[in-house]
């Protein structure tokens, strides 16, 4: 029998005791708050907002996980954020989602290292009203191209930046902003005037209350109605130099981190779409009794609840880990995000769907839950990376070679 | 062709700018301030350094740095030379750094007057800048 002690010690991810407390913290303010609201907010008319929520939800500190204690925040970093996804998503995708947009756009502020921007923007978080903040990047004919580099200079009517003096002014339009219409600033990026394509991309903080900035219609959704999508309209927003985030044409960088943290926190975010799904089912597969016993005795339902349960347990850890490294290292992975978002988000469409039929008719009925879980699995394979963007992504890495 | 023709030679040409960098009070009060140590891991030639605000000592740490950087020889040339930029450097993954990312960030400005100082290093030892 070999000895694995000479292999030294493999470090299972254990969740630090601050997280531990997070997660339960959550927990409550999800039973509490979210669970009563989950099916009004679900039916309410697509431009309805609950502020009161997002209220109730800045006093538990969900608005400020990311943001470092020096700030007012909490320092829980993107593993923070993750945990918390999880717990609200199992109640309600689009809830979370608010709040995950938010460390969106908080995210090149804490990128960026300048204390400049630090001391402007991230106290905000921590003030009496909840404010929220959102990723001005997906374009109408720029999503992905904004996203990898090698697509950069293919970018067309990308959103320009000119150089003004002390200013840069921005004109044009981003699609598909969540929280755009409710953000009190958008981390926004923009291509230097002369630059091809997005070769010349650059991070700005823009407060959506500048002169020339248009916020569009919201979105009507399948899902995640909770949270409001829309457009951003910019038309010669002058934009302060200190405003500017990484440097001049660091964009892809700061974007290529963003992304990272945030494909780790939409990993945990499906996880909870799936947790929430499994458990109504496994509830109700532990009181319905057919043929004279619950329906989790009967074979072909028992390994349905097994299989799911691995499933949610393996695209749990799966995202600890990539928000892990997303925290420690520089640049984030690529290999433990994505492939995380990729399975969890796969994860969230199969349980949901074996959850539904678990429960028959009355999966079917809204009443129950489920049909909104089934809808909100669907979501996360389109924002931050669809699997075909994950998988390109994935196969890139597998094939590339250390020059070190 | 490498850059660097024996590991030696790149030892004392990095040795040489960590200890410039350290003469800076800014920069060791920063590093004080901010509780960071930093390990330096290059190949092809291969070396190490460790950098306190103490001095930089050859080879690992004994315990694991704050930050911990990783690049190639030619890498690291190209880099404090100016040809090749820190941000495409890690969007690329020609340098990886591991650490709080937090600190990580708020180390690499510091880094400035090294790549001011590199290319006279360079040019006296007879590489090519």
């Amino acid at each position: 029998m070999s000895n694995t002690a000479s292999l030294g010690p493999v470090d299972f991810l254990t969740e630090p005791r601050q997280i531990q407390e997070l997660r339960l913290h959550v927990r409550e303010f999800v039973e509490k708050e979210v669970r009563l609201r989950v099916a009004e907010n679900d039916r309410a008319a697509a431009e309805d907002f609950d502020w009161e929520l997002v209220r109730k939800g800045h006093q538990a500190g969900l608005l400020r996980l990311v943001v470092p204690k020096e700030y007012g925040g909490l320092g829980l970093g993107v593993l923070g954020v993750a945990v918390a996804l999880e717990e609200i998503a199992a109640a309600c995708a689009g809830t979370a989602l608010i709040f995950g947009a938010t460390l969106l756009g908080q995210a090149p502020v804490l990128l960026s290292a300048d204390p400049n921007l630090q001391s402007r923007f991230l106290p905000l978080f921590s003030g009496d009203e909840p404010v929220l903040a959102c990723n001005g990047i997906t374009e109408d004919a720029a999503g992905c191209d904004l996203l990898i580099p090698e697509n950069a200079e293919h970018a067309r009517d990308v959103m320009r930046a000119r150089k003004d003096g002390d200013s840069y002014v921005l004109s044009g339009r981003k699609r598909f902003i969540t929280n755009a219409k409710v953000a009190e600033f958008g981390s926004v990026y923009a291509n230097l005037e002369g630059e091809p394509g997005a070769t010349g991309l650059t991070a700005f903080i823009v407060p959506l209350d500048s002169p020339g900035v248009t916020r569009g219609p919201v979105a009507d959704k399948m899902g995640y109605r909770a949270c409001l999508g829309s457009e951003l309209i910019f038309d010669e927003v002058r934009v302060p130099a200190e405003n500017l985030v990484g440097g001049e044409g660091n964009g892809m960088l700061i974007n290529i981190q963003q992304m990272n943290m945030a494909r780790a926190t939409v990993a945990a975010l499906s996880t909870g779409i799936a947790r929430g799904a499994f458990d109504i089912a496994k509830e109700w597969c532990g009181e319905r009794v057919q043929g004279g016993v619950p329906l989790y005795k009967h074979q072909f339902s028992a390994r349905k609840l097994a299989e799911m349960a691995a499933k949610v347990e393996a695209s749990r850890l799966m995202y600890l880990q990539a928000a892990q490294a997303a925290d420690t290292e520089v640049p984030a992975p690529v290999f433990p995000p994505a492939a995380a978002k990729l399975f969890a988000d796969r994860t969230a469409i199969d349980v949901t769907q074996e959850a539904m039929s678990l429960m028959g008719a009355r999966g079917y009925l809204r009443e129950y839950g489920m049909e909104k879980l089934v809808r909100e699995s669907f979501g996360a394979r389109i924002y931050e990376g669809t699997p075909e963007v994950l998988a390109l992504a994935i196969a890139e890495d597998l094939y590339t070679e250390e020059d070190f | 062709m490498p850059v660097f023709e024996s590991g030696e030679k790149a030892r004392r040409i990095f040795t040489d700018l960590f200890q410039i960098l350290l003469k800076d009070d800014t920069f060791t009060a920063r590093m004080r301030e901010s509780g960071i140590t930093l390990h330096l891991i290059q190949v092809k030639p291969d070396l190490e350094l460790y950098i306190t605000p103490d001095g930089v000592q050859d080879g690992p740490p004994t315990e694991p740095a704050v930050i911990r950087i990783k690049m190639s020889s030619d890498t690291a040339h190209s880099l404090w030379l100016g040809k090749l930029l820190m941000p495409v450097a890690l969007a690329t993954g020609k340098v990886r750094i591991k650490g709080s990312v937090a600190k990580v960030l708020e180390f690499v400005p510091l880094l400035r007057p090294a790549f001011d100082r590199y290319p006279e290093i360079a040019a006296s030892e007879g590489l090519p800048v």
